[in-house]
C-alpha cells in the first residue's frame, strides 16, 4: 500500500498557504509534517481526506495504491483518521464503537474481530463499557483500534498525542506506530512537537513561505 | 437572607397558584358522585381514544417530519438561520393557525375555489374537512404547528458551539470509517439529540391530547375529544357538573401518566433491538437534501398562504363561492375590532405584564439563589408545562373561588404566569448560569459596583437569551385560552376567547381579523427579538 501526493497545494481565500509539493509514503511508513499552528497542516490532512471546507481550497491529485481518489467522497476513500480527541461516540459502547466502521458481513465473525481488537488494546472483555468510563489512554487505544478494523488504505493523524499527559504520550506513540507499521499502513502525522516523529522516520517542515522541505 | 428576594415572590405568585391549583382540583375531584357521573357519561371512552390517538399521532408525525427536514439540512444550512426562519412560525398561536388553515381547506375555502376554477364547479364540494369525525383536521393543524417547534429546538441545540463542533469532528471520523451523510445523521447525530428532546416531546404529546381551543374550532364534535367533554362540564353553571369535570381532568391526567409510563417501558424493552442498526457497519446512505428543502419550502408557503388568506378574509363581506377573489373590500371587521378594544387590550396587557413579571422573577432568582437550587424550579416548570392545562387552570379556578380572584384581570394574570414563567425560566436558565464569572471579577477591579456590572455588562451580553425568553413568553401568553376563559369567567375577554366564540358564529371577517392579530403579535415579538439580538457583541 502507498499514499502519493502529486503537486498538492493549499490556498486560503485565494492566498497560497502551502505551495505545491510531491510526496510518496510507502507501506507501513510514518511520515511526520511539522509546523507552527496556523500553517495549514491540519487543512492539508483535511484535503487528503476530502473534507476541506471553504475558504480553504486544495489542488493536486491524491493516489492511494495507484488509485486516484481526489474526486471521491470522503466516506469512499478509506482513509482512517485520528485526532487529538478520541472522538469515541458517547452513545455507543466500546464494542459498538469498534463495530461502527467494520465492513458488513457475518455477525459472528465481526464480533470475533471486535473482541480480538479489544484484546490488542489491552481491553479484552470491555466491549459493553461506555466510553465515558474509560481513562484517556484506554480511549485513545480504542480510537486507534476503531480506525484499524475499518481496514484503511492510509492513516492521517492530527496531533494525536497532544491531549495525553507526558508519561502516557511516550507509551501511546510506541503503541500507535507499532500497530500502523505492523498493519503496513502508510501514515501521515502532523504535529508541532518534534518528539511525535517516530525514530528514524522522515520529517518534513512547513516553512513560513508555505514551502514544504525535508528536515 | 438575600435568597429570600429571589425565592419569596416566586413562591407566592407562581408556585403557590400552581401547587394550590393542583391541590384544589384533587380536592374537588375527591367526590365519588362526580366519578360515578363521569364514568356513566357515554362518550368518555371514545373521547379518550380520540385524545390519545391525536396526541400520539401528532407527536410521531411531527417528530418524524422535523427530523427528516433536519437530516437534509444538517451541514447544508446554518442552524441560526433555520432558527430565525421557524421561530416566527412556532410563535403563532395554534388556534389562529387552525382558523386560517380551516379557511384554506373547507368546502368553500381557497383550495376548493382554485379547483372549482379549473373544473367549473359552481357549488362547494361535499367535503368533510374541518371537524371531521376522526380528527384528521385537528391532527393536521397540530403537526403543521409542532414541526417548527421541534425544528426550533433542534436548531437551538445544534447552535451551541461545543456541541456542534463535537458533532462535526465526530462526523469527520464517521466519514473516514465509510459512513455517508444520511448514515451519520441516523447513527451519530440523532441518538445524541433525541434524549435532549425528551421533555419537549412530552409537552407536545400532552398538548395534542388535551388541547381545548383548537379542538373546539377544528376537532370532531360528535363525540369530541375528552378534553372538550371536560371543558363543557367546567363551563356549566351547575356545581355537580363542575365536580364531574374535575374528575374528568384528573382521569385524563392519570391516563396520560399511564400511557407515558407504558411508552417508557416499551422503549426500554425494544431499544436494545436498535443496537443491530448501530453496529451493522458502514453505509454510504446520503441525506435527503432535496426532499428536506422541498418540505421546508412547503411549510413556509403554507404559513404565508394562511397569513394572506386571513388578511383577505378580514377585509371581505359576502364572498360567493367559486370567485377566487372577494367582490369588494370593506373594513367593518377592523373597525369593529378597534371600536371594542377590550380583547386586544386585555391580551396585550396580560402578555406584557406576565412577561415582565416572569423575567423579573427569573432574574431575581438567578441573582440571589444558588445555582444548585435551579433544579427544583426546573422540575416545577416542567410540571407546569407537562400537566394538561385543563387540569392546572381549573384547579386555579377552584382555588381562586376562595380568593375572589375569578373574573378579575389579576386572577387571569396569575393563570398566564404559570406557563409563561415556566418557559421563561427554562429558556434563560442555561445561558444565565453559563455567564462567565470572570467578567464580574474583572469589572469589580475597574471601579464598577454590582448594579453597574449587571446593567452595563451582564444584561447587554445576555441580551439574546433575554429577548428570546421575552418573545417566547409573549407567544405563550397570547395563545392562552383555558385560563383566560375559566378564571376570567367571561369577564376578561381576550383575543383567544373572542376567536373561539366567533368560530362558532357566522362573522368570518371578524374571526379572520382576530386570528390575524393573534398571529401578528407573537410574530412581531419574535421579529423584534431577533433583530435586536443581532446587535450583540
Amino acid at each position: 500500500m502507498s499514499l502519493s501526493l502529486h503537486a498538492v497545494s493549499l490556498t486560503l481565500a485565494g492566498a497560497p498557504l502551502i505551495t505545491a509539493f510531491d510526496l510518496v509514503v510507502e507501506d507501513g511508513e510514518v511520515v511526520t509534517i511539522m509546523g507552527p499552528s496556523g500553517c495549514g497542516k491540519s487543512s492539508l490532512l483535511a484535503y487528503i481526506a476530502g473534507d476541506l471546507t471553504p475558504p480553504l481550497l486544495g489542488h493536486g491529485r491524491i493516489f492511494l495504491n495507484e488509485r486516484d481518489v481526489t474526486d471521491m467522497r470522503p466516506e469512499q476513500r478509506k482513509i482512517g483518521r485520528l485526532f487529538q480527541d478520541d472522538l469515541l461516540f458517547p452513545h455507543l459502547t466500546v464494542g459498538q464503537n469498534i463495530l461502527f466502521g467494520m465492513a458488513r458481513g457475518s455477525k459472528d465473525q465481526r464480533v470475533e474481530k471486535m473482541r480480538l481488537s479489544l484484546q490488542q488494546a489491552e481491553l479484552g472483555g470491555w466491549e459493553d463499557r461506555m466510553p465515558s468510563t474509560l481513562s484517556g489512554g484506554q480511549k485513545a487505544r480504542v480510537s486507534l483500534m476503531r480506525a484499524l478494523v475499518a481496514e484503511p488504505s492510509c492513516m492521517l493523524l492530527d496531533e494525536p498525542f497532544n491531549k495525553l499527559d507526558e508519561e502516557l504520550r511516550t507509551s501511546m506513540r510506541a503503541y500507535v506506530y507499532s500497530h500502523l507499521q505492523s498493519h503496513g499502513i502508510p501514515s501521515l502525522v502532523v504535529s508541532h512537537d518534534k518528539a511525535d516523529a517516530p525514530r528514524g522516520g522522515r520529517v518534513l517542515h512547513i516553512r513560513k513561505s508555505g514551502e514544504i522541505v525535508h528536515a | 437572607m438575600k435568597w429570600l428576594g429571589g425565592a419569596l415572590p416566586l413562591s407566592v405568585f407562581w408556585l403557590a397558584p400552581l401547587l394550590g391549583g393542583l391541590a384544589a382540583v384533587s380536592f374537588t375531584a375527591n367526590d365519588p358522585a362526580a366519578w360515578r357521573a363521569f364514568f356513566s357519561h357515554p362518550q368518555i371512552w371514545h373521547g379518550l381514544a380520540l385524545s390519545l390517538a391525536t396526541g400520539t399521532m401528532g407527536l410521531a408525525l411531527s417528530v418524524a417530519i422535523a427530523l427528516w427536514i433536519a437530516a437534509g439540512l444538517h451541514g447544508n444550512m446554518a442552524w441560526n438561520k433555520m432558527q430565525q426562519l421557524v421561530g416566527g412560525f412556532l410563535s403563532l398561536p395554534h388556534l389562529a393557525f387552525a382558523v386560517g388553515f380551516g379557511f384554506l381547506i373547507m368546502p368553500s375555502g381557497l383550495i376548493a375555489r382554485v379547483i372549482a376554477l379549473a373544473l367549473g364547479w359552481t357549488t362547494p364540494p361535499p367535503w368533510v374537512t374541518t371537524q371531521d369525525p376522526y380528527g384528521f383536521a385537528l391532527l393536521a393543524v397540530l403537526v403543521l404547528k409542532e414541526v417548527p417547534f421541534i425544528l426550533w429546538l433542534i436548531a437551538g441545540h445544534m447552535q451551541r458551539p461545543e456541541f456542534s463542533s463535537l458533532l462535526n469532528e465526530q462526523a469527520r471520523v464517521a466519514r473516514s470509517l465509510g459512513h455517508g451523510d444520511g448514515s451519520i445523521w441516523l447513527r451519530v447525530v440523532l441518538p445524541q439529540i433525541l434524549p435532549r428532546l425528551l421533555w419537549p416531546m412530552v409537552i407536545v404529546w400532552v398538548y395534542g391530547a388535551s388541547v381545548v381551543d383548537m379542538a373546539l374550532v377544528t376537532g370532531p364534535t360528535q363525540p369530541p375529544p375528552l378534553a372538550v367533554i371536560i371543558w363543557g362540564d367546567l363551563n356549566n353553571a351547575q356545581q355537580a357538573l363542575n365536580a364531574r369535570g374535575a374528575a374528568g381532568a384528573v382521569f385524563l391526567t392519570l391516563m396520560l401518566v399511564t400511557a407515558g409510563l407504558a411508552f417508557a417501558s416499551a422503549w426500554r424493552l425494544f431499544a436494545p433491538l436498535l443496537d443491530v442498526f448501530f453496529t451493522q457497519g458502514p453505509s454510504g446512505a446520503g441525506a435527503p437534501r432535496r426532499f428536506a428543502f422541498a418540505l421546508l419550502v412547503g411549510f413556509r408557503s403554507l404559513y404565508v398562504a394562511v397569513f394572506l388568506l386571513l388578511f383577505l378574509l378580514s377585509l371581505t363581506g359576502f364572498w360567493a363561492f367559486p370567485a377566487l377573489l372577494p367582490p369588494q373590500m370593506q373594513f367593518s371587521a377592523w373597525s369593529e375590532l378597534i371600536e371594542s378594544p377590550a380583547p386586544l387590550l386585555n391580551s396585550l396587557s396580560l402578555a406584557f405584564v406576565s412577561v415582565a413579571v416572569a423575567l423579573t422573577f427569573a432574574i431575581a432568582w438567578f441573582e440571589t439563589v444558588d445555582e444548585r437550587f435551579d433544579i427544583a424550579v426546573l422540575a416545577f416548570s416542567l410540571a407546569a408545562l407537562t400537566l394538561p392545562a385543563i387540569l392546572i387552570a381549573q384547579g386555579q379556578y377552584f382555588l381562586f373561588l376562595h380568593l375572589m380572584l375569578n373574573g378579575s384581570w389579576f386572577g387571569v394574570l396569575l393563570g398566564h404566569l404559570t406557563p409563561v414563567f415556566a418557559y421563561v425560566f427554562i429558556v434563560l436558565q442555561g445561558p444565565y448560569r453559563a455567564f462567565d464569572p470572570r467578567y464580574r471579577s474583572v469589572s469589580y477591579g475597574l471601579n464598577t459596583d454590582a448594579l453597574r456590572f449587571w446593567a452595563a455588562i451582564k444584561v447587554p451580553l445576555l441580551k439574546p437569551p433575554l429577548l428570546t425568553a421575552a418573545a417566547v413568553g409573549i407567544g405563550v401568553s397570547i395563545a392562552q385560552y383555558i385560563p383566560s376563559q375559566l378564571i376570567g369567567s367571561g369577564r376578561v375577554s381576550t383575543l383567544t376567547t373572542e376567536a373561539v366564540t366567533l368560530a362558532s358564529g357566522g362573522n368570518r371577517a371578524l374571526l379572520a381579523a382576530f386570528s390575524l392579530v393573534l398571529m401578528a403579535i407573537p410574530l412581531l415579538a419574535f421579529t423584534l427579538a431577533t433583530r435586536f439580538a443581532r446587535n450583540t457583541p
